[in-house]
């Protein structure tokens, strides 16, 4: 995915490592960018299954 | 003068070419590329102890197969992510031929920083031009022969999805490590001199030349002491000569080498690199520009401000659709009903209370969830993913960079006061992505102070938007407390102001899909975490008003309210207000559409609300980041502070006769 803030892309594993250490351990539905440090929605479970479709058709 | 790296024995060309190895940032067509160099034969495998993937694949140049390597995504040598991690180890291990730098055409100027590393680290690159057709569908043009001559090595102009220019590149391969001679870059006085005292502690053979090597190590590279096995005291003499980098330049050499880096880019770039004379790019460059400029940008981020915040929020969200759902819906339908239900059905009195009545879960805590809060949140989601999804936000930062350096912070404090203003708590957290100590201290106060919440800023316009005036002086104090606040901590802290860079991604227009799918998702995750907080809430208070406690604590906040001049029907808004900044918001808002607040008292309870201690989970994870001593020291300071400026506002527009 792309970040919001400095336009950089990063896996969501990658970003999920950036959790630890988080007070509230992933819990908030963020995604953080492991570049900047910006926090932006994670993608939710039912987009992600319309972009793996859209995707396959493609 | 020729580079030092250079000399070193050159990979020879064909036909002793054996292995090639792509890389680039993600997103430039690098795999596409890899897929049309190697065809059908891929093995995929994870790089070994890590779970990424990397692409391993031959090519037939004549009567020999060459192994083709795909790395993961990478913006630097300096690795942040275990991707560029395992990129970078590749590019020490491999010993490769032929380096394939493949870049995004459009994109050249942000991508050849990385290609002065590679050829600074000695490694026999050749440049990709990939997606040349779109840079000259937009009217690119790029002098390729001169980038060449510049660089001193290979460059070659693909289109991987169509294949274009492929085979060209292919034929190419063999000139990569010939006849490289890109002067050395220097990297001023103080690098230089820390790099001759690290370059010696570099072990020979290490994979990429002792000068990049050491530049990495002035990085702070840990990993990179690791793979090198470097000594305890060599480790600590890196960390001294960092340490002296950043005495004697003011900056850490983290920030002066990438910085030097990419003014070399850009003076490459406006050498080679022509962009569209005319057309919509060059206006979306322009329009980029003035974004950050003081002069122009500021209009622009009064009219985004203006438009987006106070006329879309604080106009439409908290008051037509909060009018419709609070005073439609709820006072008129569903309060009396639940109302006129829970009078006639349960007998008990103290059960009435729990559920309904003035302070019931229903009546209160899910009509202040869903009629006030979720409306006005729900609206601010939505400008605030526009404006996010526009590329806007980078902007903003470079535009209070130099405003941000007074107050001891720079611009990258964009990025938790930005969040600030979905959730201080989440955005307290993100000031551990800020570079020094002094800096997170005091983009904590500044949260905790001066940056209302998504809910309470949203209610405050709702409130205001019909009082231009108070909302005017609101406006000024919180903005002055702000900045003064900044002030002053920047000087009781002692420290050096900061340096800022970074790389601007390009504008543009906000997709309504991705916009859709962040405000929804947003709101989703804030609406379960504030639902069952009200409701906690109104059960709170119902306890407290069943053992005293409740009515006790209003009226001895009623006290303080009458010092800052507000009716002491306000306590319960205060007192909200400890619990949650929204809920807090939410009781003023009551009290304002019940006409109990004249236009001062209204600006009183804004700026003093908005200056208010932060709610208890606020505190909380100051207290996890910061440490419990800080975390007191700054709720006493704020809590005092907030009431003392609330006392202030009221005494002066008192004084001066003001009536808003």
């Amino acid at each position: 995915m792309k970040c919001d803030f400095c336009g950089r892309w990063f896996s969501e594993d990658e970003a999920r490592k950036e959790c630890r250490g988080c007070a509230v351990f992933g819990g908030c539905k963020n995604v953080k960018c492991p570049y900047c440090g910006y926090e932006m929605p994670r993608e939710a479970g039912w987009v992600r299954w319309l972009r793996t479709r859209k995707e396959k058709r493609s | 003068m020729p580079g030092r790296c250079h000399s070193s024995a050159a990979p020879q060309a064909d036909p002793s070419l054996r292995k090639i190895v792509l890389v680039g940032n993600p997103n430039v067509g690098k795999s596409a590329l890899f897929n049309r160099i190697t065809g059908t034969y891929v093995v995929v495998s994870n790089y070994p102890g890590t779970t990424v993937e990397v692409s391993r694949g031959r090519l037939r140049l004549g009567s020999t197969d060459v192994e083709v390597e795909d790395t993961p995504g990478m913006y630097s040598l300096l690795p942040i992510t275990e991707e560029e991690r395992v990129a970078r180890d590749i590019l020490l291990e491999s010993h490769a031929d032929a380096v394939l730098h493949v870049v995004d055409a459009k994109n050249l100027k942000r991508m050849l920083p990385m290609t002065l590393q590679l050829i600074e680290a000695g490694l026999p690159v050749v440049l990709v031009l990939n997606m040349i057709d779109e840079a000259e569908r937009l009217g690119v043009r790029i002098d390729t022969d001169r980038l060449a001559r510049s660089l001193g090595v290979p460059v070659a102009t693909t289109a991987a999805l169509t294949g274009r220019g492929v085979k060209e590149l292919i034929a190419r391969l063999g000139e990569a490590g010939r006849g490289r001679t890109l002067p050395e870059i220097y990297y001023g006085p103080e690098v230089e001199a820390a790099l001759a005292r690290v370059e010696p502690l570099v072990p020979a053979r290490a994979g990429l030349c002792p000068r990049a090597l050491a530049l990495l190590l002035l990085q702070g590279d840990e990993r990179l002491e690791e793979t090198l096995g470097l000594s305890a005291a060599d480790v600590e003499r890196m960390a001294e000569a960092r340490r002296e980098v950043e005495r004697r330049a003011g900056a850490p050499a983290s920030l002066l080498i990438p910085e030097r880096l990419h003014d070399e880019a850009a003076r490459l770039a406006d050498e080679v690199f022509r962009a569209p004379e005319a057309g919509r790019v060059t206006w979306v460059e322009r329009l980029s520009k003035w974004m950050m400029h003081p002069v122009t940008g500021l209009p622009i981020l009064a009219v985004v401000l203006y438009y987006g915040l106070y006329k879309f929020v604080g106009g439409f969200g908290a008051g037509t659709v909060v009018d419709f759902l609070e005073g439609h819906v709820f006072e008129t339908y569903v309060n009396p009903w639940v109302n006129d239900a829970v009078t006639r059905w349960i007998p008990w009195r103290w059960l009435q209370d729990l559920i309904a009545l003035d302070y019931g879960v229903i009546t209160l805590g899910l009509r202040y969830a869903v009629a006030i809060i979720l409306p006005i949140v729900g609206t601010f989601f939505i400008a605030f993913s526009i404006i996010e999804d526009s590329g806007y936000l980078p902007r903003l930062a470079m535009l209070v960079d130099r405003l941000f350096k007074a107050i001891g912070l720079n611009g990258r404090a964009v990025i938790p006061m930005t969040l600030g203003f979905g959730c201080d708590t989440m955005a307290t957290m993100v000031t551990r992505t800020l570079e020094t100590t002094r800096e997170r201290i005091i983009a904590t106060v500044l949260l905790a102070l001066a940056i209302p919440c998504s809910a309470q800023l949203g209610v405050i316009l709702g409130m205001m938007s019909a009082e231009p005036r108070a909302m005017a002086v609101w406006a000024g104090f919180v903005i002055g407390v702000f900045l003064l606040i900044g002030w002053l901590t920047a000087r009781i802290l002692p420290g050096e102001p900061p340096m800022f860079y970074m790389e601007i991604p390009p504008l543009r227009l906000p997709r309504p899909g991705a916009v859709a799918v962040k405000t929804l998702t947003r709101m989703q995750w804030y609406f379960a975490e504030i639902l069952p907080l009200f409701l906690l809430a109104s059960v709170l208070i119902w306890l407290g008003k069943i053992t005293g406690l409740f009515d006790a604590a209003v009226s001895g906040l009623g006290v303080v309210m009458g010092w800052i001049g507000l009716p002491k029907e306000a306590a319960v808004a205060f007192l909200f207000g400890f619990f949650r900044r929204d809920y807090g918001a939410a009781g003023l808002y009551d009290l304002q559409s019940r006409g109990l607040l004249t236009g001062n008292q209204l600006a009183v309870a804004a700026i003093t609300l908005t200056l208010f201690v932060p709610c208890i989970a606020q505190f909380l994870v100051m207290q996890k980041e910061r440490g419990t001593k800080t975390a007191l020291a700054i709720a006493g300071f704020v809590f005092t502070f907030a009431f003392g400026v609330g006392a202030l506002v009221n005494v002066v527009l008192t004084a001066l006769g003001v009536k808003l």
